[in-house]
């Protein structure tokens, strides 16, 4: 019979395949162990600790091989960890006082674990998972195991928390899937399942029990579903979606590369919407993304218990920048309300978040919180190219003080002799209606704007679009959107600025077409709709979206406005 | 012979610059301590530094003794100064 389990989607993908528990085999095998003399077993355990740094030195140097440096470096950690003398020792103290060979070992990794599981700074805490997966490993080699026990066929990976060793040396094809019971979605664990796109659950909790090791199963990482001992009709279903999923792969490779071009030359700058550098590799790589159109920083700020400090901010905005390759980043300054309050920010609670102190209502308040993201960014800038984007401006004060403020940062840093750049792009994200009606005169005070099409819409519109009972007013083909949208990109054309858009529309190939014709400059969307946007885009020319975008804007309604569209300009599937 | 200097990289004591502060103590023979918040461990185990938990700002005093202490200490100290390399 099917048990349906549900966590948190971190890595979108279907996947079907054997369950692997990953904790359960050891401690069997560590009952069944036999253990030899008080002096054997410490010998033993000597060997073990030798052996495995040996094995994690070989992996080290693999890894950095194949350029995958951020494994490495985990690796690295673990290897100094092996060869650490207060471990080695307690373990051997353990063996000397009659515990078994994996015993003291396990034991002794679990004593530092538990040090490390009662400090305060959340870092230190999560690194009581490398020294048991240190431990594990120790405990592997006495126990005669070679790791999990994982053969031809690709498994799906369940545990509490799966040790971040496990998931970098296994080679990518041979794993379908990871299903953890814990919710972090920053640990190690997460992240190498992310840089190889492995499909991922977690957050399972005690549900995790209901999965039994060897049992074939299906997740799927973009809904958190989980189902184990599936029916026939749900793998029926599934494996249609695999079979989608991978002929989609199929053409997005080939797409990849190609510009986002039509067929008589005009060509549209299709980038990344990112939440942490981490997703920009894959957005470069699988999707074709140029650079990142709305990097938002607010995921910085949602980890912790206080604001991230200027250093950690400074080093994911550094990366993300170098990543782009000498694409633009556009790092979208903290957009966080009353919807999402954070601890440190002290939000009394609102009546109406959306209309209340949020972004840069916040920030040029609380400059304590603010001041380091700006000094962040224009350090960063020095790496590439980089910009800053205010999100719910609604007039013109609140540029011209970010803009002192700017000023503000950059005399510091030249003061304290720490490099920035000058050539950081400062624009605004377009999503109020008030911002939108005054682009020609904001225009001559950015260099560029990027519509926000989501929060634009509700705000226009005055729709939740969460409201079943008026979601189906929401519609960015509304002639009163389409309007304010074209005045945006007219007035950023007019003062030779550049105008993008960062919100859902455009991700909608079909409003893709009369956008172009608009004369908008970038469309930022999430990397997987990058490929359908482009295939679009290089199907029509630009003087048949021109001749749409003229028959549309003399439309009255926009529902109809919506069918014409998706009826003249929809890519067979 | 020890010395008393104060922990200014940003990170503090981290996986990485706490692997680099083991590394560099295990290339000498002197018996070498490291004391921090209170508490005095063995400057060769990267689990004992990392349990001190130094951060930013934190005093530290590098003891050692042994043949090579004074050049252990040397280069212990000019890796805390240097900041582990990390940029500004």
């Amino acid at each position: 019979m099917s048990i349906k389990l549900r966590g948190k989607g971190v890595i979108a993908g279907v996947a079907i395949a054997k369950a692997v528990r990953l904790e359960q085999n050891l401690d069997k095998h560590v009952a069944a162990y036999i253990a030899g003399s008080v002096e054997e077993e410490a010998k033993r355990v000597a060997e073990a600790f030798d052996a495995v740094t040996d094995i994690l030195e070989e992996n080290v140097r693999s890894l950095k091989e194949k350029g995958l440096g951020e494994q490495a470096g985990i690796m690295e950690a673990h290897r100094i960890m092996a060869q650490d003398p207060m471990l080695r020792g307690n373990a051997i103290n353990r063996a000397e006082n009659g515990d078994s060979a994996p015993r003291a070992v396990l034991a002794a990794a679990d004593e530092s674990a538990a040090m490390f599981e009662n400090m305060e700074d959340a870092y230190f805490r999560e690194r009581a998972v490398d020294v048991r997966d240190v431990g594990k490993r120790i405990a592997r080699v006495l126990l005669g195991l070679k790791g999990p026990e994982i053969g031809e066929e690709p498994v799906i990976l369940c545990g509490e928390e799966i040790e971040p060793s496990i998931i970098a040396n296994v080679p990518a094809e041979q794993i379908a899937g990871v299903t953890l019971g814990q919710g972090s979605t920053t640990c190690h664990a997460v992240i190498i399942a992310k840089a190889r796109a492995i499909p991922t659950v977690v957050g399972l909790g005690s549900d995790l029990q209901n999965i039994t090791d060897g049992a074939q199963m299906v997740i799927n990482g973009s809904t958190g579903e989980i189902f184990v001992k599936p029916t026939e009709d749900l793998l029926k279903h599934f494996r249609i979606k695999i079979a989608e999923q991978e002929k989609l792969k199929e053409q997005y490779a080939k797409l990849r590369s190609l510009p986002a071009q039509t067929t008589d030359g005009h060509e549209v700058i299709l980038a990344a919407n990112i939440s942490t550098h981490l997703d920009i590799s894959s957005a470069v790589k699988d999707f074709g993304a140029r650079g990142v159109g709305l990097f938002r920083s607010e995921f910085l700020f949602m980890e912790h218990n206080e604001a991230p400090d200027e250093e950690t901010q400074f080093k994911a905005y550094k990366e993300a920048v170098e990543k782009c390759k000498g694409e633009l980043c556009v790092i979208r300054t903290m957009d966080i309300g009353g919807d999402k309050p954070l601890p440190y920010l002290n939000i009394p609670k609102e009546e109406n978040p959306f209309l209340g102190w949020r972004a840069i209502r916040i920030c040029l308040v609380r400059r304590d919180v603010f001041m380091p993201q700006v000094r962040a960014i224009l350090r960063a800038g020095v790496y590439g190219r980089a910009a800053m984007m205010l999100p719910m401006v609604i007039q013109l004060s609140e540029i011209e003080m970010v803009k002192e403020m700017i000023e503000e940062a950059k005399t510091q840093l030249a003061r304290e002799d720490i490099p920035y750049s000058e050539n950081v792009q400062l624009g605004i994200m377009v999503e109020t209606p008030a911002a939108a009606v005054m682009t020609p005169m904001l225009a001559k005070h950015v260099d560029f704007f990027s519509i926000g099409t989501n929060d634009l819409v509700q705000y226009t519109l005055a729709v939740d679009r969460m409201n079943t009972n008026v979601s189906y007013l929401y519609n960015h083909f509304n002639p009163a959107i389409l309007s304010l949208v074209k005045r945006t990109i007219d007035a950023a054309n007019a003062n030779g600025k550049w105008c993008g858009m960062c919100g859902e529309m455009a991700s909608d190939p079909a409003a893709a077409v009369i956008l172009m014709a608009m004369g908008i400059t970038e469309l930022s969307m999430s990397a997987p709709s990058i490929p359908r946007v482009k295939k679009m885009l290089r199907s029509i020319s630009m003087k048949q979206a021109k001749e749409a975008l003229d028959h549309v804007m003399r439309m009255e309604h926009g529902t109809a406005i919506r069918e014409y569209l998706q009826k003249n300009f929809s890519l067979e599937a | 012979m020890e010395k008393t200097l104060t922990i200014t990289n940003k990170t503090g004591l981290h996986a990485r610059p706490a692997s680099m502060f083991v590394q560099t103590a295990n290339k000498f023979k002197a018996k070498i301590k490291l004391t921090g918040k209170g508490k005095t461990v063995d400057a060769k185990s990267i689990l004992m530094i990392m349990s001190l938990g130094l951060q930013q700002g934190t005093d530290v005093t590098i003891n050692a003794e042994g043949e090579d202490a004074q050049a252990a200490i040397d280069a212990l100290a000019q890796l805390v100064e240097s900041k582990f390399g990390e940029e500004e």
